[in-house]
């Protein structure tokens, strides 16, 4: 390929012009010029609120845009808040909620609005050709024939095959220009790395792509050209060489972003011991975390990863084997045992599992706590706000005042609050599960520093996370979990990137195929909801 | 906008401008951040526009006044048990046919098992009690679906009503019940028994859901059950307690019925209270999502639907058409529900 050559020769596929949106006084996208080239994958980043998703909305036609500016796909114009116009041109989008009916097969949602191709029926459902169709689309995109059924309906469907569904059912309507927001985000690095041969295929053909990303490593290694935006303007446009990490988040943030080390652990008393532990999908186990340690669990997609810590929490049953909290036995059968135990879990989801995102700050932070914060059983006028107050001041979080819905809080902020929230229950133990998903740079810096606190105060910290650079950064020791089993551990000072990817990854064979049927059999949502 | 400084803006997107919102601006905000304000308006609005049409201004008599509060303790206490129910996301359908039940098993407790009236009564608030430990039960352990597990409630109980009964109604009833229902105090007609039931009933659960942490624990675990459950809140038994009140209340309910009618009369279970429970509920602000919702407004809410409905009657407002006029106001209700959340959930991201 010769795309990292001077792009200004190649076709122009998408052509953006003064392309503006404000909501009041407040310009959320701003935008002078902007070319999209026909044969390059163009990757987007920027923090959350940098107008990354308005960006995609105006392309697709799901954000009516303000009047002047134009945007021009393939020659033709572009009318703003137009998105059957905008899918005629060729425009598709995965966004990252999937919008897939869950009643319905993996066919019907592949063909969802649209008859196969080859269907000689006018009126009636070609059900042959509907599965052969969405075969063929599954296997166009990477996944090895066979690997999912497409007569199952999608709710059966493990959470990150949903996501190439989604994937495909773009694919499927032959796009020119293929928007992927934030695409991995809910995948294992094995599927992760079919989505991203699929944007590089694309654009190998002559398509164009647009990839939103977190993950710095992957947007670098993905993309032939990277824009920074920042509030709404494009501060940045790098070729591939000149986007360094460093560079590319200096962009973001505006300031630079100093990656510590941990505070070294110097050792503590035992504070979870667990032997022989069995749940749905999960265990043996035999795990022990001590005071002041972080201890990272690492793992694929479907290796019982949420299922250790929600097992431990006591959010989910377990079958067999032992627990202990500071030596003394520990048979939780509710959350509400582990909390009583000394244990907090941070869950993943934070709009399913942590918040309710419509209530007041004040009422979210003090949830699990109304009990201790009570006399008597009896809350005060003041009580709830009051202790909101107490318990967000510390872990900063910017907001106008407790009485806000968090749901108005960026993701960041509402993370901040519930650590706030678990702080606040003393807890000896701290269970996190992906605690920086859909975080920004800057807050992620933060929460780092929020997770070494706790540790430093004599917390046991066991952390979930998909993003490895994260538990190398945070963690003293790693465990890694594979097939519901520890595969192996390792000290802070002897784990790379590629001995814990071995350990999570080897034993599954066949590349790709093997570990998407390996979160098949064991979702890790699936034991949880 | 152009002179932007460097810093990140952490709440890109949905910041509002400072400065001073106009009047109306206002209004709307606090109409949005306090829904009852708006049903209490429309109480006071109603109480003044029937006032003035009816005829010789009857409808602010003491007599109708009267009336308004015995009707109170009917939907209204029955209101407020569903509506508590409704805060954790469920619903009853059983309220009405349950309260009936309890009119006819109260009766027939004290005529024909010769039971004293106290412990009858005693009896049946057990009784109808323990049905709402069901509904929770298999709400919480079987995950019944709420509306599934209550109509079977309600079928049943309408069934049962009839079946004891043979549908004749059941008199000479212990003269206890009508004395507990036309009682009154301070020489005051309006200030009846029942009435300050309701008035009892309304002040104690608004203590309960506000002022205490289990009453905060069931709007948690209204808000989101998952989240509530994931901090340690007992999610089951908070929602098996409302199931329990609500089928309490409904006991409660049936034997003011007996007493006022003097007679246990089956039709009672089936007129349909539980609508106007729900009715009632969702005008008081109570979200059918579950986790929003206050006691004042529950209470202004049933107020409002008993202001409507006796002074369409005393205005002789056209009979058949008394309906859609309830209809409306259900309607604006839920219309301005949806506009509440659409409100908070602008400033999100």
């Amino acid at each position: 390929m010769t795309n990292l050559e001077e792009p200004r020769g190649r076709a122009v596929l998408a052509r953006l012009r003064g392309v503006r949106k404000t909501y009041g006084d407040t310009t959320v996208l701003d935008l002078p010029e902007l070319d999209i080239y026909a044969g390059q994958v163009l990757g987007v980043v920027g923090e959350n609120g940098a107008g990354k998703s308005t960006l995609m909305g105006t392309l697709s036609g799901s954000v009516h845009r303000d009047a002047a500016g134009e945007i021009q796909i393939g020659g033709h114009a572009l009318a703003s808040g137009a998105p059957q116009e905008s899918q005629r041109l060729g425009v598709a989008l995965v966004s990252q909620e999937f919008p897939l009916v869950s009643q319905l097969s993996v066919a019907e949602n592949l063909l969802l609005g649209r008859k196969p191709r080859t269907s000689k029926r006018r009126v009636l459902t070609d059900r042959r050709a509907m599965t052969a169709e969405s075969e063929e689309l599954l296997t166009d995109i990477g996944l090895p024939a066979g690997t999912v059924n497409v007569r199952q309906k999608v709710k059966t469907v493990p959470v990150p095959t949903r996501q190439l569904i989604e994937i495909a059912k773009a694919w499927g309507r032959r796009p020119r220009l293929l928007i992927l927001d934030e695409p991995t985000s809910s995948l294992g690095p094995v599927e992760a790395d079919l989505v991203l041969d699929l944007a590089r295929r694309h654009a190998a053909d002559g398509g164009a792509v647009l990839f939103i990303g977190h993950r710095l490593d992957e947007v670098r290694d993905v993309s032939d050209r990277i824009i920074v935006l920042r509030n709404g303007r494009l501060v940045a446009d790098f070729t591939r060489e000149e986007a360094t990490e460093a560079r590319l988040i200096n962009a973001m943030v505006g300031i630079e972003v100093l990656s510590a080390e941990p505070a070294p652990y110097r050792g503590g008393g035992e504070v979870l011991s667990v032997s022989g532990l069995t749940a749905d999908g999960l265990g043996p186990v035999d795990l022990r975390v001590h005071a002041g340690e972080i201890v990272g669990v690492a793992g694929l997609m479907g290796s019982g990863r949420s299922r250790l810590v929600h097992t431990i929490a006591g959010a989910q049953p377990s079958t067999g084997g032992r627990m202990a909290m500071n030596g003394k036995g520990y048979h939780p059968h509710s959350p509400e045992d582990g909390t009583k135990n000394g244990i907090t879990l941070i869950p993943e989801d934070r709009k399913l599992q942590s918040l309710i995102t419509f209530r007041p700050i004040s009422e979210n932070v003090t949830m699990g706590l109304l009990r201790q914060l009570s006399g008597h059983g009896l809350i005060g006028p003041g009580n709830v706000r009051e202790n909101g107050q107490r318990i967000t001041a510390p872990v900063h979080v910017v907001m106008r005042s407790v009485d806000q819905p968090i749901g108005a809080l960026s993701g960041g902020n509402q993370q901040r609050a519930i650590f706030g929230r678990a702080f606040a229950a003393g807890p000896k133990l701290l269970l996190l599960d992906e605690p920086t998903r859909g975080v920004d740079v800057g807050a992620k810096a933060e929460i780092y520093e929020l997770i070494e606190q706790a540790a430093g105060t004599g917390m046991a910290v066991l952390c979930v996370s998909s993003e490895l650079e994260e538990l190398l950064r945070l963690c003293h020791r790693i465990v890694v979990l594979r097939g519901g089993q520890i595969s192996a551990e390792f000290d802070r000072a002897d784990a790379t990137k590629e001995k814990v990817m071995t350990a999570a990854a080897s034993g599954v064979t066949g590349g790709p195929a093997g570990a998407i049927a390996a979160s098949g059999t064991a979702s890790d949502d699936g034991g949880n909801r | 906008m152009s002179t932007q400084a460097t810093a990140p803006s952490p709440t890109a997107g949905g910041a509002s401008a400072d400065g001073e919102p106009s009047l109306a601006r206002r209004v709307l905000r606090t109409l949005v951040a306090a829904p009852e304000a708006g049903v209490i308006t429309a109480c006071v609005a109603v109480f003044i526009i029937f006032t003035l049409w009816s005829h010789g201004h009857t409808f602010a008599s003491a007599a109708n006044l009267q009336g308004i509060g015995l009707d109170l303790a009917q939907v209204g206490v029955l209101a407020v048990g569903e509506a508590l129910v409704i805060l954790t996301g469920g619903v009853d359908l059983s309220v009405g046919a349950l309260a009936g039940l309890a009119a006819i098993i109260v009766a027939w407790l004290n005529v024909n098992a010769q039971l004293p009236a106290a412990v009858a009564i005693l009896l049946t608030l057990i009784g109808t009690t323990l049905v709402g430990l069901w509904h929770g039960f298999t709400v919480t352990k079987l995950k019944v679906p709420p509306f599934v597990i209550t109509l079977v409630t309600y079928t049943t109980a309408i069934g049962l009503a009839l079946a004891i009964t043979t549908g004749t109604p059941i008199t000479n009833v212990s003269p206890l019940f009508n004395n507990v229902s036309v009682a009154h105090f301070v020489g005051s007609q309006m200030l009846t028994a029942p009435f300050l039931i309701f008035v009892i009933v309304v002040v104690v659960l608004w203590f309960f859901l506000e002022r205490t942490y289990v009453g905060r624990q069931i709007y948690a675990s209204g808000g989101n059950a998952e989240a509530a459950r994931l901090a340690g809140i007992p999610v089951a038994r908070r929602v098996t307690t409302v199931y329990m009140i609500s089928g309490l209340l409904a006991g409660v309910v049936g034997v003011l019925v007996v007493g006022r009618m003097n007679v246990a009369d089956p039709s009672v279970a089936s007129t349909g209270w539980e609508l106007q429970a729900i009715a009632a509920a969702v005008i008081g602000g109570v979200s059918m999502f579950g986790g929003e919702g206050r006691m004042i407004g529950i209470a202004a809410g049933a107020l409002l639907l008993e202001f409507i409905t006796n002074g369409l009657a005393s205005v002789n407002f056209n009979v058949y058409s008394r309906n859609v006029i309830i209809g409306l106001v259900l309607g604006l209700a839920v219309l301005a529900d949806r506009l509440r959340a659409r409100y908070f959930g602008r400033g999100r991201g």
